[in-house]
């Protein structure tokens, strides 16, 4: 691991979310912490983000997440950041984000699970771990 | 960029004194407040009858924001509502619908009907509406509203009702809604476009129907203060009157059916006092800046929706709390048709028993507190009077502030909307997360995740996407007359680029001749220099 490589973390919302309130806040969170961010903001979907996360040499994708979509483009998105070299971690999260909902995302390969009520240094953490990874293998 | 706003002015809660006194508020009784039902129309717009509200001779709208799956399955949803006192409807579209797309979208297919109901067609509208009295209940539409009011107007028609008696109304997106998490991926000319010719076509034809309501909710929730929502919101009320004027259009003509829906969050006095500053802000603007001389012109009814940003997931039960506090706030406020977000809002559109939480939440207000008796019963109090002077003050000077940085369509070009909004949205995160704007179970009063549990099983229960109307629609669209459908395509295209005509009757045929929303979208956009779907997810389909 490079402790002096600053961590690229792209966020973004998927389908036809248009709540950005939280993918804004994350970002500032992140940003705050000395983690560079790509804001993607909306109207994308699994290939869109895979192609932009490649594009902009991301350590992880954070879905914000305030409808239901994400519980079924997850597997797709993970499917195809799973083919980046490095793999491309994907963390979801955000207030509509139930318990249930982390089992079944985790399943499909999400890396973590952010549910509501989550601090800022939660979410920085996580986001630092699982980008650890990828800087790992890079 | 200052704001008009001091630090230390009692907008900002933390500014507010430990008191107030006769010197804090206007003593100018006729000139700033005046009786309930006469100008500026302060107090509120009609003059009240005693003890209406309990006897059930009362204004109140009671509605709760409806719409699921197919046509068919909201208009089930509708009747159970009726059935339990509700009053009114406000319909949402699903997540493809609102945002002017058909089910079988590319980027629609995992928010088919699970946020709202499906419609995209002429026969949507029909089943929708489908044994519901048009001419009794008041029907709002949270859906694009040129779309939703060809759309009842033809299921009126076809349903055998006198389009003429349809009460109701349908929002308007902001024009800035791009900017807000409201992004149908239209042009702004074309935004304004409908809305002027919405308002004329329902002058001429739906004279009961309100086909212009100013939405601040959407301006507003999880991001802008008050003095924004409103101020926005007017900015736009004024673009669509001037453009209207210019069209030749008299003020008097259309004023009387614009209506406001303002968003109520958890500052009690807060929005009392915003609501009466916005009756007479706009009671004054009318008369004043566009020569309005109809009182009715100048008598603004103001309706509201709940915040839904408030509602928070951790401890539901605490948002039915947040709800009883926002309704009274707008009983007092003096508005008589509300939604109040339900309590499962952080999660989901709202469960049947969610549903009946929130009407029930109004008729206690409504029927057993009596804070719905008397009109006005804040008014008078120093502090209310000195917080809706201000408010009214701070609107006034922040319309002023924007509109001489520039038009609508130069702002929107150069970002501004767009910085306004998400410098917002951040600030209140950060404030939410530095504890300087408590929020119960949020950032205090905390409980461990294993022990909340009260509602969560109603709340967290999934609606799975309706993928079958997706597929429904596809097959419907294949079978369809091709000529027919090109010809009314070619109109609404060509109504579309004469700036002269009403898209709007143009619409109404389209969907007669089987086209669709997202198709009628597409050619507008067209006609606009814009790409049929700039979202690249549907083609057109002749």
């Amino acid at each position: 691991m490079n402790a002096e490589r600053t961590l690229r973390v792209l966020v973004t919302v998927l389908g036809l979310d248009q709540h950005e309130a939280g993918a804004l806040a994350v970002s500032r969170i992140l940003r705050d912490a000395g983690i560079e961010v790509v804001y993607a903001g909306r109207f994308n979907l699994p290939d869109s983000i895979a192609g932009a996360a490649v594009e902009e040499d991301v350590d992880a994708v954070a879905v914000s997440c305030h409808s239901w979509e994400f519980l079924y483009y997850s597997a797709e998105l993970v499917k195809l950041l799973n083919e980046a070299d490095p793999p491309i971690p994907v963390v979801v999260g955000g207030s509509v984000v139930t318990p249930a909902d982390r089992q079944q995302v985790l399943a499909v390969g999400v890396a973590d699970c952010v549910l509501a009520g989550a601090s800022p240094e939660e979410i920085v953490s996580i986001l630092r771990r699982v980008s650890d990874r990828t800087a790992v293998s890079k | 960029m200052e704001r008009p706003v001091s630090a230390d002015s009692p907008l900002r809660r933390a500014g507010r004194r430990a008191f107030y006194g006769p010197q804090d508020a206007s003593s100018d009784y006729d000139r700033q407040l005046g009786d309930p039902g006469e100008f500026p129309y302060t107090r509120g717009t009609r003059t009240p009858r005693p003890g209406s509200e309990r006897d059930g001779r009362g204004e109140a709208i009671l509605r709760e924001l409806s719409g699921e799956g197919s046509a068919q399955d909201s208009n089930a949803q509708f009747r159970y509502l009726l059935e339990h006192g509700a009053t009114g409807l406000d319909v949402i579209g699903d997540g493809p619908t609102v945002l002017y797309m058909d089910p079988d979208h590319l980027h629609a297919r995992h928010a088919v009907g699970n946020t709202g109901v499906s419609l995209c067609r002429a026969e949507d509208y029909v089943a929708l509406y489908d044994g519901v009295p048009l001419d009794q209940v008041s029907i709002s539409h949270s859906l694009p509203s040129g779309f939703a009011i060809a759309g009842i107007y033809l299921a009126a028609t076809r349903l055998g009702h006198d389009p003429a008696a349809v009460r109701g109304s349908t929002i308007l997106a902001p024009l800035y809604g791009e900017d807000t998490g409201y992004g149908g991926n239209l042009p702004l000319e074309l935004h304004l476009r409908l809305a002027t010719d919405s308002m004329e076509f329902a002058s001429e034809r739906m004279p009961r129907f309100h086909p212009f309501v100013e939405d601040t909710y959407f301006i507003s929730d999880g991001s802008v203060d008050i003095v924004d929502e409103m101020a926005l919101g007017f900015i736009e009320i004024r673009e669509v009157t001037r453009r209207l004027v210019e069209r030749g259009v008299e003020v008097d003509q259309f004023a009387p059916r614009i209506a406001l829906l303002v968003n109520c969050g958890m500052d009690f006095f807060g929005e009392v006092a915003k609501i009466r500053a916005a009756r007479r802000y706009y009671a004054r603007m009318m008369r004043d800046d566009f020569g309005a001389v109809d009182p009715r012109s100048m008598a603004v009814n103001v309706a509201a929706h709940t915040s839904g940003a408030t509602m928070t997931r951790p401890q539901l039960v605490n948002n039915v709390i947040r709800g009883t506090s926002q309704t009274l706030a707008l009983y007092m406020a003096g508005v008589r048709a509300m939604e109040i977000s339900a309590f499962d809002e952080p999660i989901r559109t709202p469960s049947k028993q969610a549903h009946i939480v929130g009407l029930r939440t109004q008729q206690i207000v409504q029927l057993e507190t009596g804070v719905a008796d008397v009109a006005d019963p804040l008014g008078g109090s120093f502090y209310i009077e000195a917080l809706t002077d201000e408010t009214e003050l701070s609107i006034e000077a922040r319309v002023k502030e924007i509109e001489a940085m520039g038009t609508i369509a130069d702002l929107h070009s150069q970002g501004f909307f767009r910085s306004l909004f998400t410098e917002a949205m951040i600030e209140r995160s950060s404030e939410i997360d530095d504890r300087s704007r408590p929020v119960v179970g949020v950032n205090c009063h905390r409980i461990d995740e294993a022990e909340d549990t009260l509602l969560r099983d109603i709340a967290e229960e999934r609606i799975e996407p309706a993928y079958e109307i997706a597929t429904e629609i596809g097959a419907w669209k294949r079978g369809r007359d091709r000529e027919l459908l090109g010809k009314a395509l070619a109109t609404v295209e060509e109504a579309g680029r004469d700036t002269g005509a009403n898209v709007i009757p143009a619409i109404v045929s389209g969907f007669e001749a089987s086209a669709t929303m997202g198709e009628l979208a597409g050619v507008l956009r067209e006609a606009y220099g814009y790409p049929f779907d700039p979202l690249r997810g549907s083609e057109r389909p002749v």
